[in-house]
């Protein structure tokens, strides 16, 4: 499947490519658009204006996605949604002290590649912290 | 967050980028219209008139004001975000003046507590240290114009930092 969201990826939305192609659809392929009319007709666009699969009822793009494919009963993915949706949104909805730290590196990567470069870091680091809470899940207590 | 002290005066020659918000939300219900402008408080908007709001155009203030858009019309109310310029340079100065006005008004409430909490107990005082350095951070997220209040607000709350934990302020002292 072909997936768009607007270019110039942040956190929501690198956070969210990672989790369509990791646990949505393995073969994602995903098109970067500097305006939502430029949206590909074949493609479902996510973290854009107008879009199903974006900031809904307060939640972020992320959330939305979770919501919507069934992944809320995963623990370690409900963790990261709190961690996204402070980064993205600041709100205090969710004590979640990574987020800051992460929102910052996103940006610093934001600034020294492209949208293709910023998916391949953050692959790894969105893995590794799935990895993490999950074992947190299942030990009850940070992993060490 | 960030060092750099540019008071309000610094502006460019020319009027930059801003990001309006223009929207109309139905009267009732009225938790939407509460929950819409307590986020727009949050993001340090300045109000143009009733119903417009602007921000200094960036990556992130576009993408703030569009799901503040969103929330709009998924409220049933209606909502359009532009990028537009002040046509005369007076016009942003005012604009960034109300807003660095507003901000000094809320670091100096932070030097005012932190003043009054310098001889509290070192575990209350440690609380309010916590605290105040919270309250900071999200001033600064909201500060685009820093007035002077903001370094004076810093240091207030990094002199209740307990004696021996360093003489010194500590680097995190200044990104907190």
């Amino acid at each position: 499947m072909k997936w768009a969201t607007r270019a110039g990826i942040h956190i929501d939305r690198a956070a969210c490519a990672w989790l369509i192609r990791r646990f949505v659809d393995t073969d994602a392929e995903f098109v970067f658009v500097a305006d939502p009319a430029e949206v590909p007709a074949d493609t479902t666009p996510f973290d854009m204006r107008g879009a199903e699969l974006g900031h809904h009822h307060g939640d972020c793009s992320f959330e939305t996605i979770l919501r919507r494919y069934d992944l809320t009963t995963d623990a370690a993915l409900k963790r990261i949604a709190a961690i996204i949706h402070e980064a993205d949104l600041d709100d205090e909805r969710f004590d979640a002290p990574e987020a800051p730290g992460l929102d910052v590196v996103l940006r610093g990567l934001s600034m020294i590649g492209d949208d293709e470069h910023t998916m391949t870091v953050t692959k790894p680091v969105f893995d590794g912290l799935y990895e993490y809470y999950r074992r947190a899940t299942l030990l009850g207590r940070e992993p060490a | 967050m960030t060092d750099h002290e540019q008071p309000p005066t610094a502006l460019p020659d020319r009027p930059g980028q801003w990001v309006l918000l223009s929207y109309r939300l139905p009267r009732e219900p009225s938790t939407p219209r509460i929950t819409v402008w307590r986020k727009l408080k949050r993001l340090g908007v300045a109000q143009i008139s009733d119903g417009l709001i602007a921000l200094p155009a960036d990556a992130r203030t576009r993408e703030q004001l569009d799901w503040i858009a969103e929330e709009v019309t998924d409220s049933g109310g209606t909502a359009t975000v532009w990028i537009a310029h002040p046509a005369a340079l007076a016009e942003e100065r005012k604009l960034a003046q109300a807003m660095a006005d507003a901000r000094a008004a809320e670091y100096e409430q932070v030097r005012a507590q932190a003043q009054q909490a310098r001889h509290q107990p070192d575990d209350e005082r440690q609380r309010t240290l916590r605290r105040l350095r919270a309250e900071l951070r999200r001033i600064n997220r909201r500060d685009y114009f820093p007035p002077p209040q903001r370094r004076t607000a810093e240091t207030a709350v990094a002199a209740l930092q307990p004696a021996n934990t360093g003489t010194t302020p500590a680097p995190e002292e200044n990104s907190a």
